[in-house]
Formats: structure tokens, C-alpha cells, sequence
């Protein structure tokens, strides 16, 4: 049985050199849902993701991915399997001098699959993310915005990770554009059960894909709950300015 | 690649550098096969200015200087690259650790650089010279270590930029093993320009040794290189000044060369780092 908590931040405190990023937050990431993390720039949901990733050291607190106690010096290896990243720049996070294919058979190296057998499955997580196999020759910066994107979902998917994380995943993009690809991930997440934790400081977006909600201000955790009592029924006064100054009209309806 | 050669072509200093640099491999390669023997001594024919017979004249012993220059330009190219890729090696070694291996390691490997590079080259690889004593081998690990840090430095430097990149640690959260990602996704991405300060310092290198050969320090008779080459016309200038000449001359040329094509070669791989006069 799986543990009921994906993943669970406690009292995690993150200083960097005269100033403090993240005080003592504690966070529960319940599996198989999607957890959003919504907060302005400097609020420290980017330092909380990349201390839940093993990116960042803690200075004090702990991480437990699936009821697991995290070591400061992770195992990138073990952790591949259960945790993947999608980047804010997807096309950044592919190499500027490798094939695309050739970034996606490192997956296969890391894994310790045959490259036959990883390029079978790789059909599958193509067809579904609606890419052409000619993009595996390419290199990053000769394919889209768009298709950048889609590789890096797909390299994330072929771990058959248990958790997603997405930082920004739709910065930068259309609306248009932005409800296809969340319309994307809550596909994936209905065909795998893979937990997702999204960040993002756009409340359209978090308000539109997340079922539980956490809002930061100042590397503190303002409030955290179901999505629909956040929004509908913020207790939090920062939580209330920041739905207050969310310009009315943006088509969140009209997207999803 | 065409359009890289192109690039440092188009430039007049880089046409310039390669023309010296291809007459200087010239020299050092292909006229050793038509020059006579660097060493036959021929006393009675000691210190003639330059004729058809002896291009560039001969020395106090009557040997071809222009043999003796082909072979001494050979020694000196080959020393400078010898030079080059110790301290190249040991310089991306060296960054790459300091980046990648944490405050304390960072800490050790920017404090050696510091203390090497605070005493000038020369009197660097002098004292340890003076230390270990003169020889080939040990000069040029004396000269390549004096040389290190700078490529320590810059590899330190771009290791780091590159460390927080999202494709490294995309990289590291797929569990890939470090060596495969320093192999793989850090070294490709600072090569251009490590490559670009090695070919700059061709030069430095190549005076320096020859500076060290024509105090008695380097390279030791019968072994022949530009400073010893340099060093033997010195001694005799009161009878003759040709047998410095073109020891000198190729001294020149090398290193202008060099210079020549190096700031081509950094202009052509990272426009950025070009000093603004």
C-alpha cells in the first residue's frame, strides 16, 4: 500500500548568505492528487521545490519523500525513480549539444534499460504528448518552444516517476496554449496516478489543476487546504489581497 | 568548421597568425628533411655568414645553423605542447573539482591557485629549477604547473555557471553518475574557452622555456631548443652575430604567431572576452 503522504516537509528552514528563504515550512503532499503552490516572486516556493528535490540543502528541517527520510546528500539515482522535474525553461533543461534523442537515451542509461526497450515505451509517451519521432534528431534549439517542452514531460515520464514536479509549467506560454498543457498534465496524472506538485505564482493556474492549495509570502506558509476553500473562503489576509488583486476577467472559465 | 576557419581567415590578425604559425610548423616539420645534419662539426668553416651552402650561416663550431634552427624550433613547439596540455589537464581536473566538490574542496583549490599564481611565472619556475634541478622533464612540469592556474581558473569559473544550469541538474535528478556529467554536459560546454587561453599562452610558454634554456636552466647540450640555440650565438657575438639571427627570428615569428592566431581563435569562440581598447 502506498504511503498516504507523497511527500512531507517538516520544519524546513533554508538561509543563504543574509537572508532567510524558507523558515521552518512544513508542507504534506498527499498521494495521487495535485498540490499547488502559489505565492509572488521572492515568497520562496522556488527554494521550497529545489530543497524538495534535493537541489538545495536545508539548513534545519527534514525531507520525506513517500514516508522516506531524505538524506542531505541524496541519492539522485534512487530518487530518479520516484521524483521527476519539469523545469521553468524546458528547453534549457535539454543539452544545447545533444540530439534530443540522445538526451531521452540518457534516460534509458540512468535506468539501466536497454535503449530498444526504452525507445518502445518512448512511442507511447510521444503519442500521448502528441510528439513526432523526427524531433529525436533535432537538436533543442531547432524544434519549438512548445516541443522543448513536451521532450522534457516526456523524459520526466519515462521514470514513471510517483511524483511530477513542475515549476512554472506554463510560464511564458499562450493562455491558449497554457489550458492545453494543463489539460496535459491532469491527463497524465489521471493515466499514471502520478502525484503532482505544481508552482506557480499565476492563481489561474493553481486554482484550475490543484486540489489542495498552499500560498507562501516571505518563506512562510500563509495558509494550505482545499483548493476550493482557499479561493472561495480565504482565512489568510494575504491569501485574501492576493485573490483581490487578480484582475477579474481573466478567462480561467473560458481555458478549462 | 568552414565557417569558424572562415571567420579567423577573414580577420587580418588571424590571416596573419595563421601564415606565421604555418611557417613556424613548416620550419619545425618539414625543413628538417632538407637541411644536413644539426650536429656534423666542421671547424675550419666556423662563423660563415649566410651562402647558398649554409642559408642562415654557421656557428662557432662550424655546425648549419639553419639545421640547428629547424631543430631547436621542433624542440620548442614541442615542449609548448607538451606544456600545454599538463597544464591544461590538470587545470580542467583541478576547476572542475573546485566547482563541483563543495566550499571546503573549492577552498583548498582556489587557495593553491592563489599562492602559485602570486609568485611571477618566471621566478616561479626558476626557484624550482633551483630547487629540483635543471633538466627537460623538470622544467617542463616546472613551467606547466607555473601556467595551471590560470586554466584552474577559468574552468573553476564556467564549472560554476554551468552547475546551476536546468540541463545539469536535470541531468543530476536523473541519477546520472558525476563523471558521466562532468564528461558528457560540463566539459563540452567549457572546452572553447580553455582552448582559446591555451592557444594565448603558447607563447608565454615557448619564451618562457627559451628564457630558461638560455640562462642554463632548460633544455641541456646536445639537445637543441631556440634558447640554448640563442645562448650559444650570445656567447660568441663578439665574432659573429649570425648565429643568433635566426634563432631569434623564429622566436619572433612563433610568438607573434601565436598571439596572433590565439586572439582570433578567442575573438571567433567568445566575442565577450575581447578587451575593449
Amino acid at each position: 500500500m502506498p504511503d498516504p503522504l507523497a511527500i512531507e516537509v517538516a520544519g524546513v528552514t533554508v538561509d543563504f548568505t543574509g537572508m532567510r528563504a524558507l523558515d521552518g515550512v512544513s508542507l504534506a503532499v498527499p498521494t495521487a492528487g495535485c498540490f499547488g503552490i502559489v505565492g509572488e516572486s521572492g515568497s520562496g516556493k522556488s527554494t521550497l521545490l529545489r530543497t524538495i528535490l534535493g537541489l538545495q540543502g536545508p539548513t534545519r528541517g527534514e525531507v520525506r519523500i513517500e514516508g522516506v527520510l531524505q538524506p542531505h546528500r541524496r541519492d539522485f539515482r534512487a530518487q530518479a525513480r520516484l521524483v521527476q522535474p519539469i523545469f521553468q525553461d524546458p528547453a534549457l533543461s535539454l543539452s544545447p549539444r545533444r540530439r534530443v534523442g540522445q538526451s531521452l537515451d540518457e534516460v534509458g542509461e540512468a535506468l539501466g534499460e536497454p535503449r530498444d526497450a526504452l525507445r518502445a515505451r518512448l512511442g507511447g509517451v510521444f503519442e500521448r504528448l502528441g510528439l513526432q519521432m523526427p524531433v529525436l534528431d533535432r537538436y533543442p534549439h531547432q524544434i519549438s518552444g512548445g516541443q522543448a517542452r513536451r521532450v522534457a514531460i516526456a523524459r520526466a515520464l519515462l521514470f514513471q516517476p510517483r511524483v511530477l514536479i513542475a515549476d512554472e509549467p506554463t510560464a511564458g506560454l499562450d493562455v491558449s496554449v497554457q489550458g492545453d498543457l494543463l489539460n496535459l498534465l491532469q491527463e497524465i496524472r489521471a493515466a499514471t496516478g502520478v502525484t503532482l506538485l505544481i508552482v506557480s505564482h499565476n492563481l489561474a493556474v493553481i486554482r484550475l489543476i490543484a486540489d489542495r492549495v498552499a500560498v507562501m509570502q516571505g518563506g512562510h506558509i500563509v495558509e494550505e487546504g482545499d483548493s476550493r476553500s482557499v479561493f472561495d473562503a480565504p482565512r489568510s489576509d494575504y491569501t485574501r489581497t492576493l485573490i483581490a488583486s487578480w484582475p477579474r476577467g481573466q478567462p480561467v472559465e473560458a481555458t478549462g | 568548421m568552414r565557417g569558424f576557419a572562415g571567420r579567423i581567415w577573414r580577420e587580418r590578425g588571424g590571416r596573419t597568425g595563421v601564415l606565421l604559425v604555418a611557417l613556424v610548423l613548416f620550419i619545425a616539420l618539414i625543413l628538417p628533411f632538407a637541411t644536413p645534419d644539426p650536429n656534423k662539426i666542421d671547424v675550419p668553416a666556423r662563423f660563415l655568414p649566410p651562402s647558398l651552402h649554409h642559408p642562415l650561416g654557421t656557428d662557432n663550431l662550424g655546425r648549419d645553423l639553419l639545421a640547428r634552427v629547424t631543430v631547436g624550433t621542433r624542440s620548442a613547439l614541442w615542449i609548448a605542447c607538451v606544456v600545454i596540455a599538463l597544464s591544461m589537464a590538470g587545470g580542467l581536473a583541478l576547476g572542475v573539482i573546485a566547482a563541483l566538490s563543495g566550499r571546503l574542496v573549492d577552498r583548498l583549490v582556489t587557495g593553491f591557485c592563489d599562492i602559485v599564481s602570486a609568485f611571477p611565472s618566471y621566478i616561479l619556475v626558476f626557484s624550482l629549477v633551483a630547487l629540483y634541478g635543471a633538466g627537460l622533464g623538470k622544467l617542463v612540469v616546472a613551467i606547466a604547473l607555473a601556467f595551471l592556474p590560470q586554466f584552474a581558473r577559468i574552468t573553476r569559473s564556467q564549472a560554476l555557471t554551468l552547475r546551476h544550469r536546468p540541463f545539469i541538474e536535470s541531468a543530476r535528478l536523473m541519477g546520472l553518475p558525476a563523471t558521466t556529467i562532468i564528461r558528457r554536459h560540463v566539459l563540452p560546454n567549457i572546452v572553447g574557452p580553455v582552448i582559446v587561453l591555451a592557444s594565448m599562452n603558447i607563447p608565454s610558454v615557448i619564451t618562457t622555456e627559451a628564457a630558461m634554456s638560455f640562462i642554463g636552466l632548460g633544455v641541456q647540450p646536445p639537445q637543441t631548443s631556440l634558447g640554448t640555440l640563442i645562448r650559444d650565438g650570445y656567447v660568441f657575438l663578439d665574432q659573429s652575430w649570425w648565429p643568433i639571427i635566426g634563432a631569434v627570428a623564429v622566436l619572433a615569428i612563433a610568438t607573434l604567431g601565436c598571439t596572433l592566431l590565439g586572439e582570433a581563435l578567442r575573438d571567433v569562440v567568445d566575442p565577450k572576452l575581447r578587451r575593449e581598447p
